[in-house]
């Protein structure tokens, strides 16, 4: 029998302070990891979207900016047209690189002719893409053929009738993309050749006609020289095409970085009000407890166990129910962002991705830590006190 | 062992407790005492008499205002806490006057506590060694019960084991029967004098129940913190 066999059976005689610390490191613990979890991962979910589009500079027709940031964020599909031609436009801009059109449709929602629910598909032009091309490269060797298409993270080929339908067109998925967390994880990439096959046999095989006008394309992707100036360069787009808004990529999803923003200096703040408030409470009920078990600690003292015994016996109280609290509340809220990730990306307005298994253990274990460390603060001083009383004052009534 | 050395010798001991207001009150006066190995020394005195902090400053619990405490001729307050809670632990047994288990513990376990910091014990060998003594006290259909689920009578029982289980050399008990019927007192009483004559161990009791002076072999009277 040793210190912590006694602080465990100390910790289950007393269930008000225990239950107290317990619900005050879950509530810390489980605070800390939801908040880095949510915040982390949006903040990973929109870099990882920048990463997966590729491009400096996205050309949209104006108005249609913040449509495309939900497009590619949520996954809400999205109408947009502009000439062929400005693809050229652009592409005679000094400094400009290379670009590419692309074009967005959707699926059609309940309809018997599509076998997937509304998503948003993404049709490139293999000739002269640079977004996807890297991963095509390492992954299908060819790049995607007519009737082929790659899908996001979570796009399946559903069990019946076993392959996509989209508009009564038979898709061949070849491969899935890694996650971002966002709404391409749930969009289909496609050649233009395949879209416009789908669009020519959709009037005969499709409750309703897929309709792409004629020589017209829903964004231009940008990529600049090396070094050059992006803003520059959108302004030279912006003057030559005014009915086009380049945005850059450093400008996407501005709105969301901000409210992120705004987002983590308010958890920052909770969490150090939280924080405060748990110490303090975990201090007082340490207080409470410590001083109705005064007799009790002064009768180990008087027994012969040393100074250094108790102290660890009391501390080891603490820890007992800092992990235990801990454990649980880094559970529970692992568990509810699980749970409730659509409603929780709902409300925030903005996708997250949620880390990997070993980066998950890491955040736990500094959690835990949070929770060990706050405990142990709290309860350092109302420890202290009694650990150091003489004995016989502690057993005195 | 015997020796020719008292086992306990106080030396001009005070003990003055501060009080809130910069009031003090002195329990302990300028005491001097011997008592031999073997003895089985009752002290009487009224409450506030200062009978508490004589077995606190003898044990080491409190540290005396001025004078010498030697227990073994050792001077138990000029140890670190590490030895002096040692020496408590190898060499004196308690008994107090109020509940002293540990209710989280059961009553083998309450038993076993003074032997949790030792390292190294062989747990199975105090396990037996603790069982015996409950034995020994008449509890042996209680080794699984909790503090709660035991009478006033045999609560002390088990304090009692438990002040046994590292054949300690001098029992300290203080009041130990004054929350017990006249019946049960007789019982602990007995059980106590029991261990003094079987086990040779040096006992000093306090009380303010003047009939229990005939348990012991030799009695002394206290008031105001002093010997009179």
């Amino acid at each position: 029998m040793r210190s912590i066999f006694l602080a465990w059976k100390n910790a289950n005689g007393n269930p008000f302070r225990s239950w107290t610390v317990l619900l005050c490191a879950a509530l810390m613990a489980g605070f800390a990891v939801g908040a880095t979890i949510l915040i982390g991962g949006a903040e990973d979910s929109l870099n990882l979207a920048l990463d997966r589009l590729g491009a400096d500079i996205i050309v949209v027709p104006s108005g249609a900016e913040q449509a495309m940031e939900n497009a590619f964020l949520m996954g809400v599909p999205l109408t947009a047209w502009m000439p062929r031609d400005y693809v050229e436009q652009v592409a005679t801009i000094p400094e400009v690189e290379a670009v590419s059109p692309q074009i967005y449709l959707s699926t059609l929602r309940g309809a018997s002719c599509c076998s997937v629910p509304e998503m948003f598909l993404i049709a490139y032009e293999p000739e002269t893409d640079f977004t996807l091309r890297p991963w095509l490269e390492r992954n299908l060797e060819g790049g995607l053929q007519l009737g082929q298409a790659v899908g996001g993270a979570f796009v399946y080929v559903p069990m019946d009738p076993g392959y996509i339908l989209i508009y009564g067109y038979e898709i061949d998925l070849k491969g899935q993309l890694e996650p971002t967390g966002t709404g391409l994880d749930q969009s289909m990439f496609f050649t233009l050749e395949t879209a416009r096959d789908i669009a020519r046999l959709s009037p005969t095989q499709a409750v309703q006609e897929m309709v792409i006008p004629p020589d017209s394309v829903s964004s231009v992707m940008v990529k600049t020289r090396r070094g050059a100036d992006m803003h520059q360069i959108a302004q030279q787009i912006e003057q030559k095409l005014p009915d086009v808004t380049a945005v850059e990529s450093t400008n996407l999803f501005h709105s969301q970085r901000v409210q992120i923003i705004g987002l983590l200096q308010s958890v920052v703040v909770l969490l150090g009000v939280a924080w405060v408030l748990s110490v303090a409470l975990i201090g007082l009920v340490f207080s409470m407890a410590i001083n109705e078990r005064r007799q009790e600690i002064g009768v180990l003292r008087a027994v012969g166990l040393p100074r250094r015994f108790v102290l660890q016996t009391l501390l080891g109280e603490g820890l007992i129910l800092a992990l235990a609290g801990g454990v649980f509340g880094i559970a529970l809220c692992v568990f509810a962002i699980h749970l409730f990730r659509n409603l929780i990306i709902r409300l925030m307005g903005v996708p997250f991705l949620v880390p990997s298994p070993l980066a998950l253990i890491g955040l736990g274990g500094a959690a835990l830590a949070l929770a060990l460390v706050s405990v142990t603060l709290g309860a350092l001083v109302p420890i202290l006190r009694i650990g150091l009383m003489d004995p016989a004052l502690a057993m005195r009534k | 062992m015997k020796s020719n050395q008292p086992l306990i010798m106080l030396q001009n001991v005070s003990k003055t407790y501060t009080l809130a207001k910069k009031r003090s009150v002195t329990a302990v006066r300028a005491l001097s005492l011997e008592i031999d190995q073997g003895e089985f020394v009752v002290i009487t005195g009224r409450s506030g008499s200062g009978k508490t902090t004589l077995l606190n400053l003898i044990s080491g619990l409190a540290r005396p205002t001025s004078g010498q405490v030697l227990l073994e001729q050792t001077e138990v307050w000029k140890l670190p806490d590490d030895q002096q809670s040692r020496l408590r632990n190898q060499k004196i047994g308690f008994v107090f006057q109020f509940p002293s288990l540990m209710p989280s513990l059961n009553a083998l376990e309450n038993v076993m506590l003074p032997t949790m910091a030792e390292k190294g014990n062989d747990q199975a060998a105090i396990r037996r060694r603790a069982a015996s003594l409950l034995e020994e006290v008449g509890l042996a259909d209680k080794l699984e019960a909790y503090p709660r689920q035991l009478s006033a009578g045999q609560q002390q029982r088990v304090v009692v084991a438990r002040s046994l289980i590292n054949h300690p050399e001098l029992l300290l008990a203080d009041e130990p029967t004054s929350n017990l019927d006249e019946q049960t007192e007789h019982e602990i009483m007995a059980l106590i004098q029991q261990i003094h004559r079987e086990k040779g161990i040096t006992v000093l009791l306090v009380t303010h129940t003047v009939e229990l002076v005939s348990y012991g072999n030799r009695s002394l009277r206290m008031a105001a913190g002093e010997i009179v």
